[in-house]
C-alpha cells in the first residue's frame, strides 16, 4: 500500500508540494487566531507564530521528501529527463523506436504463431504426459490391434488411461451439399485421456460405446463453424452418414482440433471380432502417462509387455515391440518445427541487427551528448547515476518499441491468417488459435528490456571514458577510440543481413524451382477434380467403373475441354502409398523388402502428362474388368527388381498377402515421372488400368482450351446429373493444387524474405550512419587536407576506401554464415545447393551495392568541405 | 531489544495523542502535547509536518481536510489500525528504554 501510494504521489507531484503548503500555512494560521485570542496585536501575533514555526520552506521539503520516497523520486526524476531528452531529438526517436518496433514486432508475430502451432497445438493440459503407442517391427512403424490393445489396457502400470482411435470417412447428407468428411470413431476414454470436455453439448461415455447405441456425433469446433455456421440450436438435432441417423450432442472447443482434419468424433464400438484380431494393425493408441512414468520408464515396461505378448501368441505377435512417443511430436511431424526454428532463428538474427542499429544511433548520439554527460559529472553526478539515466533512456526507447511492435505483431498475424487457405488450415492443429497472446507479450517485453540493455550498455560505457577535462576545456568533437566500435556494429549488421538474404534467396530459388517443377504440363490450364465414391453405395468395381466412365463421357462432351483423364495421383503433388510386391517365381530374400508405388489411370494419362511409353504397351480399351489384368511399369521398376532385363510377360502382385490382390501381365515399360513434391528419390512405380481395376477416390483432369476455372461450375453440374450426392471438393487448377502442397514453404520462404529485407535496409542505414559521422568527425582534418592541395577525389577515395573496408569485412564473415545457413535450407529443399555460386555472388554485388550507396552521400559531402570554413571553424 | 530512538518518542507521542483524542489537525496536536505533559514537553513545531507525513506514508495514520470550529481549513489526522498496532509496539518498546535508563542510573 505505502508503495502504491508513493508510486502515485510521484505522478502529482505539484499537487502534492501545494497540499503541504496549505497544511503549513494553516498551522501559522491557526497559531495567529490563537495568539491573537491571548491578546497579542496582529504583528506581533504573525511573528511569534512564525518564529515557533521556524523556516517553512525547508519543513515543506522535508515533510515531501518523506511522502515520495528518495529511491523512487529518483526514478520518476529519470524518466520524466529521459522523456524530455527524447522530446529534444525527434529523428533519432523515431528512427529508433520504428527499428525497435520492426525487430520485437516480427519477433512477436513469429513467437505467436510457433506458440500456437508448435508448441501448444492442444489446449490439453500437461500435454508432454500424452503419448501415441504403436507397433512396430523391421517393416517400422504401425498402428496398434485391437486384441494387443485390450492387453496393453489391462496389463500397463505407466498409464492412466488409453484411448484408442480409428478413422473413417462418411459422406454426410440431409444438410445442404453432399460433403464427404473425415470422422474417427474414438473409444470415451479419448475425452478423459486428453483432459477435454465439450464446449457445448457433452461427449459421450462409456454406455454409448456400444454397438447400437452408438448413434451419436460429437463435432468439431471448425467443422461445426464451416458446417452449421456455429450454430447451438443443432445439439440433439439428427444427420445422415452414409445412410444412417446420428444425433448431434456435442461440440469440441476451438483449441481441439485433434485429430488434424477430422470433422467429427464417433463412439468406437468394436464387435467381438474385432476385440479379438491381432493381425488387423488399424488401429491409433495414445495414453496419458501417470504421475512419475517417464518415456523411458514406459518404453521399459512396453518392452517387458511386448515380450509377453509374442510369448503368447507367437503367430501373430512375433518380432512385435510397442513404441511410444510424445503426442506433440506426432502432431507436429518433421517439417513444421523445423520451418519455425528456421524462421524463429532468421528472426532473432533481425533483432540483433536492431539491437546493433540502435546501439550504432546511440553511439552517434552519444558523441553529441558527451558535452551534455561531462557538465553532469563535473556538478557531481557519479557514474552510477549517469548509467543508470541511460539506461533508463534504452528501456523507455524500447517499451516504447514493443508497444508499437505488438500493434504490429496483430496486423502481421492477422495477414498470416487471412492469406492461409482455409483447406490447409485444416490441416495445422492450432493454426485458428494463433494471436498475439500473454506469452507473446511477456516475450516482448522481455525482447524490449534486453534489447535497450543490450544497445544502451556499450555506449553508456563510451560516455563514461571520457576526459572529464579534455572534454570541457576543448568543447568539440574529435575521434576517439569509439569508431572503432560503431565500426564493429555496421560489420555485423552486413553480416547478419549478407546471410539472411542468401539464406532467403536460396530458399526461393528451391521453392520456386519446386512450384515449376510441373510446368511443362501448363498446370494453369488444368483443372482438377477430386471425386470420392460413397463406399457403401459404390460397394463393387463394376459400379465404381461405371460412375467414372459416364463422368468421363460427360466431362468430355463440354464445350472448352481438350481432354480428360483420371489418376489416383498426379505428377509433384503426393508420392502415395507404397506397397508390397511379389514377382511370380522370384522369392525375396527374408528381410528385404520390395515395394512400389501404384498409381491407377486411363489410357490417354501417358500422352497428357508426357510420360512416353518406352516398351511394350499402353493400356488400350480392350483392358477391361473381362479381360487380364495387365500392368504397365516404370523403368526403375525393371532395373531395381529384375536385374535391368525386360519386365514384360512377368506377372506380379501388389499388396501383402493376406487380401490377395490379382497377379497383373506387365505389358510396357514407361519413363520415370516425379510424384513426390519433396523426395527426391524416385521409388518405382506399377500402372494399372483405371477401367480395369477402379478406385473409390481419384483426381479428374480437365485439360481446359481457355480458363480452366470457368468449367468447375459446368463440370460439377455435369457430374451432379450422374449422382449428386458424390463428393468432388476440392475442384482447382493443378497449378494451385501443387501451391497448396507447398503453402508451408511459402509462408516460411516470405518471412525469411521480410527479415532479409529488413536486415538489409537496417544495415544500409547503419553504415550510412557511421560514414556520415566519421565525416562529420574528420571534416577538420579533411579541410587541412584540401588546403594542403588534395584533390576532391583523394577525399571522395579515402572515405569510400573507409567504406569498402566496413563492407568488406563484413561480406567476408557474412559469407561465412551464409554458407552454414545455406547447408541448413539445402537439407530441407530439393534443389537447393549450399554451394550455389550464382546466388552467392549476386547477393555479394547487392550488399555491395547498397553499401557503397550508403556511403556516397557523406563521401560526397566530404568532398565538398571548404577548407577555410573548416579550419575556422575550431 | 528495543528500538529506543528518540525520534520514535515524538511517534509514540503523536500516536498516543491520536488514540485518545479521535481526529486532530496538527496545532491541536501540539496544543495537547503541551498541555498533557503539564507544559514539560513542546514539540517544535516545524519537526512535526515531516513526523506526520512519514507516519502517513507508513500507513499508520490517515489524513482529510476539514474545517476547525472557528471555520477555517485545516488537515486532520486520525490513527488506523495498523497505527493502532504501531502504537502499542512503541508503547511496550519505550517502556523498555525507560526501564533500561533507570537501571543504568542506578548504578551509575
Amino acid at each position: 500500500m505505502a508503495l502504491f501510494r508513493r508510486l502515485t504521489n510521484l505522478f502529482r507531484q505539484r499537487d502534492l508540494d501545494r497540499d503541504i503548503a496549505d497544511e503549513l500555512q494553516s498551522h501559522i494560521d491557526l497559531r495567529v487566531e490563537s495568539n491573537l485570542a491571548d491578546g497579542m496585536s496582529p504583528e506581533e501575533a504573525r511573528r511569534d507564530a512564525l518564529l515557533r514555526f521556524g523556516n517553512p520552506t525547508s519543513t515543506r521539503e522535508r515533510v515531501a521528501a518523506f511522502d515520495a520516497s528518495l529511491a523512487l523520486a529518483g526514478f520518476g526524476r529519470d524518466i520524466r529527463y529521459a522523456a524530455r531528452q527524447l522530446r529534444k531529438s525527434p529523428g533519432f526517436t523515431f528512427t529508433v523506436i520504428a527499428t525497435l518496433a520492426i525487430g520485437i514486432g516480427v519477433n512477436v508475430a513469429i513467437f505467436s504463431s510457433m506458440d500456437a502451432v508448435v508448441l501448444r497445438p492442444l489446449a490439453v493440459p500437461a500435454l508432454d504426459r500424452v503419448m501415441v503407442l504403436s507397433e512396430q517391427q523391421q517393416r517400422g512403424k504401425q498402428p496398434v490391434t485391437l486384441a494387443d490393445f485390450t492387453d496393453l489396457q489391462r496389463q500397463n502400470r505407466s498409464f492412466e488411461d488409453l484411448a484408442v482411435l480409428q478413422g473413417a470417412d462418411y459422406t454426410l447428407s440431409g444438410a445442404g451439399d453432399a460433403a464427404q468428411i473425415n470422422a474417427d470413431l474414438v473409444s470415451a476414454s479419448f475425452f478423459s485421456v486428453l483432459r477435454t470436455q465439450a464446449f457445448v453439448g457433452r461427449v459421450f461415455d462409456q454406455s454409448e460405446c456400444q454397438p447400437g447405441r452408438d448413434a451419436v456425433a460429437v463435432l468439431n469446433y471448425g467443422f461445426w463453424k464451416r458446417h452449421f455456421g456455429a450454430n447451438s440450436s443443432i445439439i440433439g438435432q439428427k444427420i445422415q452418414l452414409d445412410q444412417h441417423d446420428y444425433t448431434i450432442i456435442g461440440v469440441l472447443p476451438r483449441t481441439m482440433q485433434y485429430p488434424p482434419a477430422v470433422d467429427m468424433l464417433l463412439p468406437f464400438a468394436p464387435t467381438p471380432a474385432q476385440l479379438s484380431d491381432r493381425t488387423d494393425h488399424a488401429y491409433l493408441v495414445i495414453g496419458r502417462a501417470r504421475d512419475g512414468a517417464t518415456l523411458k520408464s514406459a518404453q521399459s515396461e512396453m518392452q517387458i509387455i511386448s515380450e509377453r505378448l509374442s510369448k503368447s501368441y507367437p503367430a501373430t505377435n512375433q518380432g512385435w515391440t510397442i513404441h511410444i512417443e510424445p503426442l506433440l511430436n506426432d502432431i507436429n511431424g518433421d517439417l513444421t518445427p523445423l520451418y519455425y526454428k528456421l524462421i524463429m532463428g532468421a528472426t532473432m538474427f533481425v533483432l540483433l541487427v536492431v539491437c546493433a542499429n540502435v546501439a550504432n544511433l546511440q553511439l552517434a548520439r552519444g558523441v553529441a551528448r558527451r558535452s551534455e554527460i561531462a557538465m553532469r559529472t563535473a556538478l557531481g553526478a557519479t557514474r552510477r547515476r549517469i548509467i543508470r539515466q541511460l539506461l533508463t533512456e534504452n528501456i523507455l526507447l524500447a517499451l516504447a518499441g514493443a508497444g508499437l511492435g505488438i500493434a504490429f505483431a496483430a496486423i502481421y498475424l492477422h495477414l498470416t491468417l487471412v492469406l492461409m487457405p482455409a483447406r490447409v488450415a485444416r490441416y495445422i492443429p492450432g493454426w485458428d488459435n494463433i494471436s498475439v497472446n500473454g506469452r507473446a507479450l511477456t516475450f516482448s517485453v522481455l525482447l524490449a528490456v534486453f534489447s535497450g540493455i543490450v544497445a544502451g550498455l556499450a555506449p553508456s560505457i563510451e560516455a563514461l571514458r571520457i576526459r572529464l577535462v579534455d572534454q570541457l576545456r576543448s568543447g568539440s568533437r574529435q575521434a576517439t577510440g569509439h569508431s572503432r566500435l560503431r565500426s564493429i556494429f555496421a560489420v555485423a549488421q552486413i553480416s547478419l543481413a549478407v546471410a539472411l538474404v542468401i539464406g532467403a534467396a536460396l530458399m526461393a530459388k528451391g521453392m520456386s524451382s519446386m512450384f515449376h517443377q510441373a510446368d511443362v504440363y501448363s498446370p494453369e490450364k488444368i483443372l482438377t477434380l477430386h471425386p470420392e465414391l460413397p463406399a457403401k453405395r459404390y460397394d463393387t468395381p463394376e459400379k465404381q467403373a461405371d460412375w467414372y466412365s459416364n463422368a468421363l463421357d460427360r466431362l468430355r462432351s463440354l464445350p472448352g475441354t481438350s481432354r480428360v483423364e483420371l489418376a489416383s495421383a498426379l505428377p509433384y503433388t503426393d508420392s502415395g502409398w507404397q506397397l508390397d510386391l511379389t514377382i511370380e517365381n522370384r522369392p525375396t530374400a527374408p528381410g528385404k523388402l520390395q515395394t512400389a508405388v501404384r498409381l491407377a489411370v486411363t489410357p490417354g494419362y501417358f500422352d497428357a502428362f508426357h510420360i512416353p511409353i518406352l516398351d511394350g504397351r499402353n493400356f488400350t480399351q480392350g483392358d477391361s474388368m473381362h479381360s487380364t489384368p495387365v500392368a504397365i511399369v516404370s523403368r526403375r521398376f525393371a532395373d531395381l527388381y529384375l536385374s535391368g532385363a525386360s519386365p514384360i510377360g512377368h506377372r506380379i502382385r501388389l499388396g501383402d498377402n493376406k487380401t490377395p490382390q490379382p497377379w497383373l501381365t506387365i505389358v510396357g515399360v514407361s519413363q520415370e515421372a516425379n510424384y513426390g513434391l519433396w523426395e527426391n528419390d524416385l521409388p518405382p512405380a506399377v500402372y494399372t488400368s483405371f477401367a480395369q481395376q477402379p478406385l473409390s477416390g481419384s483426381v479428374i483432369t480437365v485439360f481446359a482450351k481457355s480458363e480452366p476455372m470457368s468449367l468447375a461450375t459446368p463440370a460439377r453440374k455435369a457430374l451432379a446429373s450422374i449422382d449428386a450426392a458424390v463428393p468432388l471438393d476440392p475442384v482447382l487448377t493443378y497449378r494451385n493444387l501443387i501451391r497448396d502442397n507447398l503453402v508451408g514453404l511459402i509462408y516460411a520462404d516470405s518471412m525469411l524474405a521480410l527479415d532479409a529485407f529488413i536486415a538489409l535496409l537496417l544495415s544500409a542505414i547503419g553504415i550510412f550512419a557511421v560514414m556520415a559521422n566519421l565525416v562529420g568527425e574528420r571534416t577538420r582534418e579533411i579541410g587541412v587536407r584540401l588546403a594542403m592541395g588534395a584533390t576532391k577525389e583523394d577525399v571522395l577515395r579515402m572515405i569510400i576506401r573507409r567504406a569498402s573496408w566496413l563492407t568488406g569485412t563484413g561480406l567476408v564473415i557474412g559469407l561465412a554464415l551464409a554458407f552454414a545457413l545455406a547447408r541448413l535450407v539445402a537439407n530441407l529443399l530439393r534443389g537447393v545447393r549450399p554451394d550455389d555460386p550464382m546466388t552467392f555472388a549476386a547477393v555479394t554485388i547487392t550488399v555491395v551495392g547498397i553499401a557503397l550507396a550508403a556511403s556516397w552521400f557523406p563521401a560526397r559531402q566530404a568532398s565538398r568541405v571548404e577548407p577555410m570554413k573548416a579550419l575556422r571553424s575550431e | 531489544m528495543a528500538k529506543n530512538d528518540l525520534q520514535g518518542t515524538l511517534d509514540l507521542l503523536v500516536l498516543k495523542t491520536l488514540d485518545q483524542n479521535g481526529t486532530l489537525h496538527g496545532y491541536g496536536i501540539v496544543l495537547h502535547i503541551q498541555s498533557a505533559s503539564n507544559d514539560l514537553l513542546r514539540v517544535e513545531e516545524g519537526s512535526l509536518y515531516p513526523a506526520l507525513h512519514r507516519m502517513e506514508q507508513n500507513g499508520w495514520i490517515s489524513s482529510e481536510w476539514s474545517l476547525t470550529e472557528t471555520n477555517r481549513r485545516a488537515k486532520y489526522y486520525k490513527l488506523t489500525p495498523q497505527g493502532r498496532r504501531q502504537l502499542e509496539a512503541a508503547q511496550e518498546s519505550f517502556d523498555q528504554l525507560v526501564r533500561g535508563v533507570r537501571a543504568v542510573l542506578r548504578y551509575a
